[in-house]
């Protein structure tokens, strides 16, 4: 399966592939997918265990509506990273969910309700849209993350510099 | 020459869509799947670029273009990074000798062509570019013999720098991507993108340039007053970036710090943020001979954030003839890109772009080192520099 990237495409040669800050990837159930560095932003994986379809988006902001960069925001890169995983076999029914990210790092004077709380809130709502059940979730917190997700087995392990890592 | 948001916007996505023609090429050539991590768009001096290029023990390829437009494009990798590089083209071959020259060489060819084409396609001019140079650290620098204008360069001309990091998927190895224009390459570029109501004479930009350099050594100086231990200022960038490379760009490993928000002309936010045996060293600087507990280490850092931040805005606060208001530092001890984000973030919901300020601040011992960034909300620094502008030079 190729592996989609925004870029012209490359040739594969490893099955890691690495998730940018306001990207998306979609791999198989070779493939381990990650990304670093959520602090407020918030990492949606997608997991078809049937079709070996997996998916890891790492979004901003909560919406972007007339936005054109879709995988910045929550509500767009979601039916982004859906249609990706479709068009590679997956069934959008078969579709399970795991969140991870979402914190409060800083309160600044000058905001007025945390955009991790907002991220989480939208990726909730826009995955119910799709009617995509949420296995688990590692979110909210004062702290960092940094995602793995294992295409085989749809587990998403997750690093923190002060809670240490776990697996969801 | 007249820079605005929009001409260094579409420099940037010029840089990236070219950085990902060269990645492809890349890919192509050796199968080691590339991607283009941060593209930024930096106002620096020539010497800050040969300074670079010492300091991280490059190993480059440069190439020149002229035609639609003219100037100089350089492929740098760190030596590790060429070995790996070279390993891919031709097992066995040992860097360093000849035929590990002229891979590398060729990959330099491939992918800064690749990256010239880019150009050359949007601008709808074609480009021609000349054969590779190999440079090694006895060798001339980048920016040898390049010059801006018709004058011949001089150390500290500024100039307009693209600078592409690029990341292997799998066994990491970065290297950067380096496009210097010459003033009429921009100019023409420029052209083409600048709503000339909002643009700003280069002379501000490179005016806040130095102002952020002057910020920089008087917060070393501050630094080196409080511990005892002469610090000097490493780097000092001013780039403009896409709000989402602000937090890519840094290591993914854990940091200690501070992260303060300033408000007045310009307001933002302000992360000071050490490695973590810096960090433990610095607290046992600032606290000697006493067996200070974790609550007393962290007051510590805030101390010398907050001394830090004075001395780094201080200086724009009267240059600009205006106040600017520090928060109190918030203590942080995390995932460095984790950190930076939320500060993007809050940035995001109203600019797509950043101006960043990053600094470097470390000790000839290498006791501690210390990175400054700082994110000014886009509106406000508009008139920080509409005010550096109205300012006689």
């Amino acid at each position: 399966m190729e592996v989609y990237r925004s870029e012209p495409p490359a040739r594969r040669t490893t099955d890691r592939i690495k998730v940018g800050i306001a990207d998306f990837a979609v791999g198989d159930d070779e493939s381990r997918l990650s990304t670093s560095g959520l602090g407020s932003c918030v990492g949606i994986a997608l997991y078809d265990e049937r079709a070996g379809v997996a998916g890891l988006a790492h979004a901003m902001l909560p919406g972007g509506e007339g936005k054109d960069d879709v995988a910045k925001y929550v509500d767009t890169v979601v039916p982004a990273l859906i249609a990706k995983m479709e068009s590679e076999g997956a069934s959008g029914r078969r579709l399970r969910a795991k969140l991870a990210g979402g914190s409060t790092m800083f309160e600044f004077d000058s905001t007025d309700r945390s955009v991790g709380d907002r991220n989480v809130a939208a990726a909730h709502e826009t995955l119910a849209e799709f009617d995509i059940p949420i296995d688990a979730e590692d979110v909210g917190g004062d702290h960092g993350r940094s995602l793995e997700l294992d295409g085989s087995t749809g587990d998403l392990h997750v690093r923190s510099a002060s809670v240490g890592e776990h697996t969801i | 020459m007249n820079l605005d948001v929009h001409a260094l916007r579409t420099f940037s996505q010029l840089a990236h869509s070219g950085a990902e023609k060269a990645a492809w090429s890349l890919s192509q050539l050796t199968g080691i799947e590339t991607l283009v991590n941060v593209t930024k768009v930096e106002l620096g001096t020539a010497a800050d670029v040969e300074c670079e290029f010492r300091e991280h023990d490059f190993v480059s390829v440069r190439i020149g273009f002229s035609g639609g437009i003219d100037g100089r494009t350089i492929l740098a990798f760190d030596r590790d990074g060429a070995q790996d590089v070279v390993e891919a083209i031709m097992p066995g071959v040992e860097a360093g000798d000849e035929l590990a020259t002229s891979g590398l060489k060729e990959v330099g060819n491939i992918m800064l062509g690749g990256f010239i084409d880019g150009w050359a396609d949007h601008l709808d001019t074609s480009i021609d570019i000349t054969t590779p140079t190999y440079l090694d650290v006895d060798s001339d620098g980048p920016l040898d013999d390049f010059s801006m204008g018709d004058d011949p360069q001089q150390e500290d001309d500024h100039v307009l720098v693209f600078r592409n990091q690029l990341e292997t998927v799998g066994k990491p190895v970065t290297f950067y991507l380096y496009m210097v224009p010459t003033a009429g390459a921009v100019e023409t570029i420029v052209d083409t993108a600048t709503d000339s109501e909002e643009a700003l004479p280069i002379e501000t930009f490179t005016a806040f340039s130095e102002m952020i350099a002057e910020g920089a050594e008087q917060a070393s100086a501050d630094i080196s007053a409080m511990t005892g231990t002469e610090a000097v200022v490493d780097v000092s960038r001013l780039s403009f970036v896409p709000i989402e490379g602000v937090p890519m760009q840094i290591a993914d490993t854990t940091r200690v710090g501070v992260v303060l928000e300033f408000t007045g002309i310009p307001s933002g936010y302000i992360a000071i943020l050490f490695d973590e045996s810096s960090s433990e060293r610095i607290a046992s600087a600032l606290l000697p001979g006493s067996d200070a507990g974790e609550a007393m280490r962290q007051s510590a850092i805030q101390e010398i954030g907050n001394i830090i931040t004075s001395g780094f805005l201080d200086g724009w606060a009267n240059r600009l003839e205006t106040t600017i208001e520090i928060s109190t530092p918030r203590f942080v001890h995390d995932l460095g890109p984790a950190i930076i984000d939320p500060l993007a973030t809050e940035l995001a919901q109203t600019q797509d772009y950043a101006f960043l300020i990053d600094s470097t601040i470390r000790t000839n011992t290498d006791e501690f080192t210390c990175d400054i960034y700082a994110l000014p909300n886009q509106v406000e620094l508009r008139k920080a520099l509409d005010q550096l502008t109205a300012q006689p030079v």
